[in-house]
């Protein structure tokens, strides 16, 4: 099992979803987040006023599943997310050693 | 006549006194007595000579009352419909001179009926004289003036509170005791004074105040009966205007009034037991009507200690427009409305029409002022919808009251919703809110923003059924626009505002606001900073209105990026974007032009022009610039000033060449007047149109008939190098008008920038605004050899934000030049903010 955590632009996350549920996968946790990439040290000018503005509000998505799916989510999430712009985000891959369904106590359960 | 007249008075004086000696001269026999006075003036008005206008001959204090004592003051008031000429005189003394032969007292004050007008100017006394005035003689219909001014709630509440205070004077006078043993039965504690005071004062404020708490209405009027006939009697066995109860005049007293006893002492000791329980029970009303701290606050309204209540209930029946004052005077004051009130208006509002509520200019002009956002908004509107008024007033609410629209993200009923929105502007209307400054300035900024309140009230109203709601609310909005008759421009912002509520979150949170055509296109739907910053306030308290949980600080900021990119795209890079003869905005100006405006004409004065004028003025503006602009030769100025609003307006048109827009600022300063805002084009041919809005904090205009072809005049011979506006500023300058003190100062903030536009090179500055700032600023500028080809002017509160856009033989500035600008920009803000 693998959790897939992207990092993505917060109108790309409805996309990533449903390309997400094309795979059949539905359980999913949706975060809202800040943070940047590459593009840091971006300021905006207001009034005359330059302000940072470095820290981008993105949307995390994290979804944990088999390991022989991880490349075909990995596709599908980029292409959903991508607009070819600085600040598309990313996608991270971890390595998941147990997991265990709270109500069940079942072990391994996606 | 003298005979006559004489007879007449010696005939009512002893049947007056006849009554006296038995006893029974109280209120009965005062008021004959008084009538009897009003035959004689009425007599004595009828064979005076006529005056030149009508004239009434008015009764007032004591006498208004008909507690006209044998020996009391004769209190008159005569009122002309007219200036007081010989006529009037000869008329005055037809009345007066005989009533001095005949030994009475005459107090008597004469007025024309504007200055009557004038009682603020007054002392107290003559107003609550007009309280109990009667019009004894001469012209009824004068006596209205008299009631229009002691119906009104700023004389009642400066009554009441003028009678409070003249209690507690002559309290004081009397040790605050009204266990006098030789009582002043007129200005004692508990005596006639105090009958007469809380008499007015219950009448203005709580008629039925009387029949409350531990005051006995009864009661009261048998010490009124006993005071009188005790006081009949001193006049009569004093001779004169004499009310205090000596030791001798009590026996007298008791004696008249039959007072049992072996002696003397048992029956004065009878007498004076009365005496004082009568006085208490005055006392003790007195005090009550202080306790229910009654206070006029309005048109038939006044504040006790339970809230803000109707006085008079048949008259708030007759004048349901009059309602929503109750509401008004408690946010104002910040009181509560009684459960009486808000259940008296539950119980009749099903009576009236939402045309009822407001009938006249001023009823709708009230209903704006009352939905301006501030604490204690969302409050009343919960109240006014509980008590079924808000749905009377506003029909198209009533179908979204409790209304149930499920969907994954509301938490709330339709109606609850909207008036959470409203909650939540009225927190960013509050200093120290919660934690959204940035909203809140904008907010602050906004010049209608009681239009925000009325866009929120109807923005869901479409939802009372399932279809698209946007629409259906537009509809229904328009119903209400039409019937309150607002300015075409109040209109269009609030069918803006409720059109695309819901444009601003699908922008920020579900489109890539990073891709800069995103946010041109929505500055286009936009179009004017003002919109947008309704907007975006209008958005931010919508989704914090779903429920608790919806407005993320992360959303906030998504928000907040996208007002700042499409302000910035607003008023840094619409130089960017001008008209072109194809443009379909255009072809909808050529089409609707008057037939004294031709197309040819519309063309060449909006080519070039930035698209924002066409989203800035409307139609018939337009074609008035184009009008403005016909035969326009080098030096000449052709312009327009007129008032606008609070605000003065000046519309120049002339062709473009060096410090002109300098110029322009410069005459505008050296008249004192301080640019609010405005606007600087200059289109293909090099025809410039600069408008700006002023206020003459001097009142020069208004002052000074000639004012505008002064000020016209100038800007010509300025523009034409005839005169020069320094030598004019420069004295202005040295003086101390222009200088405003105690506001606080920040500092000058310069940005200058390369980037942002295409065509120009901008210059933003924010700076503490002053009389001649734009004239300094732009005279550097004009000194850098910088053409100025467009500026936006703003003032905020203190703050002057303009933003220019600038070039130098038609090209951006370049680097070092912009570099050299900006420091030098700098340099002189901050030496002048020190010198300030």
């Amino acid at each position: 099992m693998k959790l897939i955590k992207a990092v993505v632009r917060p109108n790309k996350v409805d996309e990533v979803k449903e390309a997400l549920s094309k795979l059949s996968i539905s359980g999913m946790t949706v975060t809202e987040v800040r943070g940047h990439g590459k593009q840091k040290g971006h300021t905006a000018v207001y009034r005359g006023k330059e302000y940072d503005v470095s820290l981008l509000p993105k949307m995390e998505i994290e979804v944990v599943v088999q390991d022989g799916i991880v490349d075909e989510v990995i596709a599908a999430i980029s292409q959903a997310a991508r607009t070819g712009e600085i600040g598309d985000g990313r996608v991270f891959v971890i390595p998941i050693e147990q997991s265990y369904r709270i109500r069940t106590g079942e072990r391994d359960v996606i | 006549m003298a005979a006559a007249a004489l007879a007449r008075l010696n005939s009512a004086r002893q049947e007056l006194e006849a009554e006296t000696i038995r006893g029974q001269a109280g209120r009965a026999a005062l008021e004959r007595f008084s009538d009897q006075l009003d035959a004689l003036i009425v007599q004595l008005c009828a064979d005076a000579a006529r005056p030149s206008s009508d004239v009434s001959v008015v009764a007032v204090g004591g006498y208004g009352r008909r507690h006209l004592c044998l020996h009391s003051d004769l209190d008159l008031l005569v009122l002309f419909d007219g200036p007081i000429g010989p006529a009037e005189e000869q008329f005055l003394r037809g009345v007066l001179h005989p009533l001095w032969d005949l030994g009475l007292v005459v107090g008597h004050q004469v007025r024309d009926v504007l200055e009557i007008h004038r009682w603020r100017d007054d002392d107290a006394t003559f107003l609550l004289a007009l309280g109990d005035a009667r019009v004894v003689a001469g012209t009824a219909s004068l006596g209205a003036h008299i009631t229009a001014i002691v119906d009104t709630a700023e004389a009642r509440a400066f009554m009441v509170e003028s009678l409070w205070r003249l209690i507690d004077e002559r309290y004081a006078s009397f040790n605050d005791t009204l266990y006098q043993l030789e009582p002043n039965v007129k200005d004692a504690p508990g005596a006639l004074r105090d009958l007469t005071a809380l008499r007015t004062i219950v009448r203005m404020t709580d008629p039925a105040l009387l029949d409350r708490g531990p005051s006995d209405r009864a009661k009261v009027d048998e010490a009124e009966e006993f005071l009188l006939r005790v006081r009949s009697i001193l006049h009569l066995a004093g001779r004169r205007n004499q009310n205090v109860l000596t030791h001798e005049m009590q026996e007298r007293v008791a004696s008249v009034l039959g007072y049992s006893g072996s002696t003397p002492q048992q029956q004065v000791e009878r007498l004076m037991g009365d005496y004082f329980r009568h006085a208490r029970s005055v006392a003790r009303a007195v005090a009550w009507a202080r306790q229910a701290a009654l206070t006029p606050a309005g048109e038939n309204l006044v504040t006790s200690r339970d809230g803000i209540r109707f006085v008079d209930a048949d008259e708030a029946l007759a004048r349901p427009a009059t309602w929503l004052c109750v509401f008004q005077t408690a946010i104002d004051t910040g009181s509560s409305i009684t459960h009486e009130t808000l259940g008296f208006i539950r119980q009749h509002v099903d009576r009236y029409t939402a045309a009822d509520f407001f009938p006249t200019p001023a009823d709708r002009d009230a209903l704006l002022r009352f939905l301006k956002p501030r604490l204690g908004l969302y409050a009343r509107l919960s109240e006014l919808h509980d008590c079924g008024l808000l749905g009377r007033m506003f029909p198209e609410f009533e179908g979204i009251s409790c209304r149930v629209v499920r969907d994954f993200y509301h938490k709330y009923t339709v109606d609850e919703h909207t008036l959470l929105t409203i909650r939540n502007l009225e927190r960013l209307a509050a200093p120290g809110g919660p934690g959204r400054e940035r909203f809140a300035s904008l907010l602050a900024d906004l010049p209608d923003p009681e239009l925000l309140v009325l866009s929120l009230l109807y923005h869901d109203v479409g939802k009372w059924r399932d279809e698209d709601h946007t629409s259906e609310s537009m509809r229904l909005a328009r119903q209400m626009l039409e019937r309150l008759q607002l300015s075409p421009s109040a209109c269009a912002t609030v069918e803006f505002l409720i059109e695309n509520h819901l444009k601003m979150s699908l922008v920020a949170f579900r489109r890539d606001t990073e891709d800069p055509e995103i946010v041109r296109q929505f500055a286009e739907l936009v179009g004017t900073e003002d919109q947008l910053k309704m907007l975006c306030v209008l958005t931010l308290a919508d989704v914090a209105a779903v429920s608790p949980e919806t407005m993320t600080t992360w959303r906030e900021e998504l928000l907040w990026r996208l007002y700042v990119d499409t302000y910035n795209q607003l008023t840094v890079r619409y130089g960017d974007e001008v008209i072109d003869r194809s443009q379909a905005d255009l072809s909808y100006l050529v089409a609707r032009r008057p037939p004294a405006v031709s197309d040819t004409e519309i063309n060449r004065f909006v080519e070039g022009l930035p698209r924002r004028y066409l989203r800035l003025f409307s139609p018939d503006t337009i074609y008035r610039h184009v009008q403005l602009s016909r035969d326009i030769q080098p030096d000449h100025v052709h312009a327009t000033l007129e008032p606008k609003g609070a605000a003065w307006e000046v519309t120049v048109v002339t062709l473009d060449k060096p410090f002109l827009f300098s110029n322009i600022c410069g005459v505008l300063s050296s008249f004192g007047m301080d640019i609010l805002r405005g606007h600087a084009m200059t289109n293909l041919n090099g025809l410039v149109l600069d408008m700006f809005q002023f206020t003459d904090r001097e009142r020069f205009l208004e002052l000074n008939p000639d004012g505008r072809a002064q000020m016209v005049q100038l800007l010509e011979e300025v523009v034409a190098g005839r005169c020069d506006v320094g030598d004019r500023l420069r004295a202005r300058e040295q003086g101390v008008l222009h200088r405003r003190s105690g506001v606080p100062r920040f500092t000058p903030v310069i940005h200058s920038d390369n980037q942002s536009s295409e065509r120009y090179t901008i210059v933003d500055i924010m700076a503490n605004n002053a009389v001649g700032l734009l004239h300094r600023v732009s005279r550097l500028i004009s000194r850098h050899g910088c053409d100025v080809d467009l500026v936006l002017i703003a003032t905020e509160g203190e703050k002057a934000i303009d933003v220019f856009h600038l070039t130098q033989a038609g090209a951006k500035l370049s680097e070092p030049a912009r570099l050299e600008l900006s420091a030098d920009l700098t340099r002189m803000l901050e030496d002048y903010d020190e010198a300030d």
